[in-house]
Parts: structure tokens; sequence; C-alpha cells
């Protein structure tokens, strides 16, 4: 039972991480019919910001632990959503009206690019968040000792989850943001401006893909140039199995990811984590390809 | 106050309206006929601004629109109720209401009881997801939704399509009433017959150019009318 709850808890974590990076590329999908090949890029950029922050920069020893820690979040978010507006700008916004082949190769572009961009700035090598960096503390709960950390992790990512719901299904731009992505001629007629809907989208999704890269950072130690590719392609299963273009579907693909991994890693074979994946996603494919959502919740975004 | 003036849009290299010019006057309800396919929905979309030129100009109140964005045009007053209705299916009726007034500030309390008082049933329904309306009461929804931003000026595409004759009879007679509280309107209608009689004036385009333009009633007199989109009752 311990084992299983510890296995459990590792699903959960991976899963939230999977779904905040799934969270990117569904948005941007929902709105533009577009697979942003290069989020994978923006969520390792989210880990290097954070490790020059807390690494480099040492910023927690500067200002503590939870103001650190709070600051390196916003900052990293902040940064990749500045990085992601960019790459809109500059690869995708001027191939707007060209076909969508351009945009895909366009997309592979940018990653290549940034994937390189990392390198040449941080090494090929792998860097690691020091391991004293967060206090090793376990809490216990029903008699079983949990790690902080990982509980803390998976609520951060929850919270922010929320916080994407409320503001897709509370605000004005959330409403313009699940307008445009239904009906984007429609949504022009409503005097929506499209552009700025995009704009908007590719701020958020990559703003939440960088935050993943921290929490990878900090949860895992280790990061590298290339350690989007995996998550990336993770995260972008993840975001099928509920149905591309669902907030709520990426969601929920996310954690049941991470929970088929980590307990398939426990009970069938570690060295078939990763296979176990795509074998998930060859089955949603197959049985289900519009993801596990039922239509009527999956509104798209 | 709306003026089309040798406007062209074309499709790729394909040319969808060669050159057509119309007026239209303030509180007018004018009405466009013609067969599918002439280019009565490009002629509109071109108005919304989701259609560039390839020639021509488009003005309204002495302002150049063709050049606005889409957005900026409905924030100018001009409203399109599109072809195949094109409601947000997986939205509330109320939902897909406020975003008609997305260009307004505030909560559109004023436009809402209006657009309610004209199609009581959408009061009804207003939990309700769009696509799960009937086509008619979609029509509905479509309509007032293009109220609610308040428009001055209001497009119509083929509201009737696909309604049974008696709906179409009380969408014909709501859209008469909106256009006498002020909006003016554009109809464009395969429906010639209901459309001429609810219009003052019509256009008949044919392939991409204007072919006709007189009062409704001398066009439902016409014979070449009378012969192409009125049948032969
Ligand atoms: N998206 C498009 N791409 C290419 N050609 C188009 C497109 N939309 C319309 N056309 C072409 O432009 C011409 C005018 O079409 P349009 O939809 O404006 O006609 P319409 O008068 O509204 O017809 P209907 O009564 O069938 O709605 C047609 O020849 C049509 O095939
Ligand atoms: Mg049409």
């Amino acid at each position: 039972m311990e084992f299983f709850l510890q296995q459990f808890t590792n699903g959960l974590t991976v899963g939230a991480i999977y779904a905040l990076i799934a969270l990117g590329y569904t948005m941007v999908y929902g709105v533009m019919k577009l697979i942003n090949f290069a989020h994978g890029e923006l969520f390792t950029l989210g880990a290097f910001i954070g490790y020059a922050l807390l690494v480099t920069f040492g910023i927690t020893g500067r200002v503590g632990l939870g103001l650190g820690l709070a600051i390196s979040v916003v900052l990293v978010a902040g940064l990749v959503g500045v990085a992601g507006h960019v790459l809109e700008r500059v690869a995708y916004r001027p191939l707007r009206h060209s076909d969508r082949l351009a945009a895909v190769v366009s997309a592979l572009g940018a990653s290549i690019f940034l994937q390189n961009a990392i390198m040449l700035s941080w090494g090929a090598n792998y860097r690691s968040y020091s391991a004293d960096l967060l206090p090793s503390v376990s809490v216990s709960i029903f008699g079983q000792s949990f790690p902080l950390l990982k509980i803390l992790i998976f609520l951060t990512a929850v919270v922010v989850m929320l916080a994407l719901w409320l503001f897709v299904h509370r605000t004005r731009i959330g409403m313009a943001i699940r307008a445009a992505a239904i009906d984007q001629g429609a949504a022009k007629l409503m005097g929506i401006d499209v552009s700025s809907v995009i704009a908007v989208v590719f701020v958020i999704g990559p703003a939440l893909g960088g935050i993943a890269g921290l929490i990878v950072g900090l949860c895992y130690g280790q990061i590298n140039f290339g350690m989007g590719q995996l998550y990336g392609l993770k995260a972008f299963t993840a975001a099928i199995i509920g149905g591309i273009g669902n907030i709520q579907g990426a969601m929920v693909g996310g954690l049941l990811l991470g929970l088929v991994e980590a307990l398939g890693a426990a009970y069938i074979s570690v060295a078939w984590k990763d296979a176990l994946t795509f074998v998930v996603l060859i089955m949603i494919l197959v049985v289900r390809p519009t993801g596990l959502l039922p239509e009527r919740v999956a509104e798209k975004l | 106050m709306l003026e089309l003036r040798d406007v062209v849009v074309a499709y790729g290299g394909v040319k969808a309206l060669h050159g057509v010019s119309l007026t239209v006057n303030e509180g007018e309800l004018v009405t466009v006929l013609g067969a599918n396919g002439a280019g009565k929905s490009t002629s509109l979309m071109a108005i919304s601004g989701l259609l560039p030129l390839s020639g021509g100009s488009i003005w309204f109140r002495g302002e150049r629109l063709d050049t606005l964005k889409s957005h900026e045009v409905v924030r100018r007053g001009i409203t399109q109720a599109p072809e195949g209705r094109r409601v947000f299916g997986p939205m509330s009726v109320e939902e897909n209401l406020r975003l008609g007034a997305f260009t307004r500030k505030g909560f559109p309390h004023r436009a809402l009881k209006r657009v309610y008082e004209l199609f009581p049933r959408l009061e009804e329904r207003r939990g309700q997801m769009a696509g799960t309306l009937s086509g008619g009461e979609q029509q509905m929804l479509a309509i007032g939704r293009a109220l609610m931003a308040e428009p001055k000026l209001m497009l119509l595409d083929e509201p009737s399509l696909g309604l049974a004759p008696l709906l179409v009879r009380s969408i014909f007679k709501t859209i008469r009433s909106i256009n006498q509280s002020g909006v003016t309107v554009i109809l464009v209608e395969q429906n010639a017959r209901a459309a001429l009689r609810l219009a003052s004036r019509g256009y008949v385009l044919d392939v991409g150019r204007l072919v006709l333009e007189d009062s409704s009633a001398n066009l439902l007199d016409n014979p070449q009318v009378k012969d192409a989109y009125l049948g032969s009752a």
C-alpha cells in the first residue's frame, strides 16, 4: 500500500507537469489549429531561466526561500511568456495567411533554433538544480509519509489550472478566446480582434510551459537543452488524450498519463515507461480519436 | 450612409465580385437578390472587413471602411448575422448574446432586454447551449446577437434559409420592426418575393455583377426578375 501511494504521488506530480505543458499545446491549437512544435523548447527555456535565477544568481539565498521561489515563478512565467509572444510575431504571424504546411515548417524551424540557442547559452551538458535548494520535509497523511515538495508542486499546478479555467470562463478576454476557438470568422463579426486573442494565447501557453520547466528543475534536479523533446511529446500526447483544443481535457489527459506512467513503471517495467505513453496514445487514437472527454464537455477550450 | 464603389473581391486568383457599386441610405431596408454563387455573401463579408478588396472602395458615413480591420468595422456600428447563422454552438444563448455586445463596455443590460423582448424564446432558453437550439431559434439568436452591439447598419445573410414558411413570416416581421426602430438593414435573400415585399429597394447580383437596381415594386413587376427569381406564379 505504501509503495502504491508513493507511486501514485509520483504519478500525480509528473502528471501535473504534463498537464501544464499540454495546456500550451491545446490553447494554441484551439485558436489557431496549429501545433506549436516549439512549445517543448519554451518549456526547456523555463527550466534554464529558473536555473539562472535559483542556482547561478542564488535568489533564495538573497531574499529567502518563499519569496525567492515566488519571484522565480513569476519571472519564469513572464520571460517565457515574452519569448512565446516574440515567437508568434516572428515565426507564425507572417504566415497567418499562407498554407498550413508553411506554418508547420516554421514551427519546426523555431523549435530547432530555440534548442540550439539554449545549448549555446548554457552548454550541452546536464545542469542541476542544487539538491539543498529546497528543504526535504515530509508530511504524514493517514500514517503514510509524503515528500512535501511533491505535494506543493501538485497543488501549485492545480491552482494555476484553476486560475486558467476561471480566466477562460469568467472574463471578457476568456470569452473571446473561446469564441475564436469555435469560429474565428464569427468571432470577428462580433468585433473581437482575433490577432490580439492569438497574441494572448501565445503568452499564456508558453508561460504555463515555462512554469512546468521550473518545476521539473526543482523536482528532478537535472536539466538539459534537449529535455523539451520528450516532455513535449508526452504533453502533446496528454493533450490528444483529453481531446486537443480542450482545456479540461489537457488537465485530465496530463494527470492520467502521469499516473499510467508511474504505475506502469512500478508494476510493469521501468524500461517500458516511455513506450507505455505511446501505447496509450495509439489506443486512444484507435478507439476515440477525438479524445477521452465526451463531446458535451469537450467544448473546445 | 454606405457606399460600395467598383468593389472587386477575389478568392485566390478567381474574382467573385467584378466591380460592384451600390448605395444604402440611412434608415432604409434594402435587399440584395441573386442566385447561388452570385456573390451576395462575398459582398457582405467584404463590408464586414473579413475579405480584402482587390479593387474599389467601401465608404460608411464619409469614412473609408475597407482599410479598417473587422473589429473596427463593428465599432463603427455595422454588424452581421451571417449565412448559416454561425452561432457559437458550445456556448449558452446568453453567452452568444454577450459576445454580440463584445465591443460595448460593461454588461449589456439594455440591449439584452431589447433582444429578449423581440425574441422571448431566447430568454426562455438563455442557459441552453446554442448548438442544441432548433434552426429557427438559432436564426433568432444570430439576429439577436447582431443587435446586441446596437448597430446602425445590420447585414442579414439569408435569414429565411431552411426555415418553415410560418417561421419565415415571423422572422421577416421582426426584421421590419428592427428597421422601423431606426436600424438600417441590408437583407440578402434567395426568397425574392418575401424580401421585396419587405424592402423599399433591391439590387440583383448575377455572377459577381450588379444587373438590376430598382424599387421593390418595379422589381416585383420586372419580367426578368419574375422569370429568374419569382418563379412563374
Ligand atoms: N471561401 C471561398 N473560396 C473560394 N471561392 C469562394 C469562397 N467563397 C465563395 N466563393 C466563390 O465566390 C462566388 C460567390 O460566392 P458567394 O458565397 O458570395 O455567393 P452567394 O451569392 O452568397 O451564394 P449563396 O446564395 O449560395 O449563398 C462563388 O462562385 C463561390 O464559389
Ligand atoms: Mg451566400
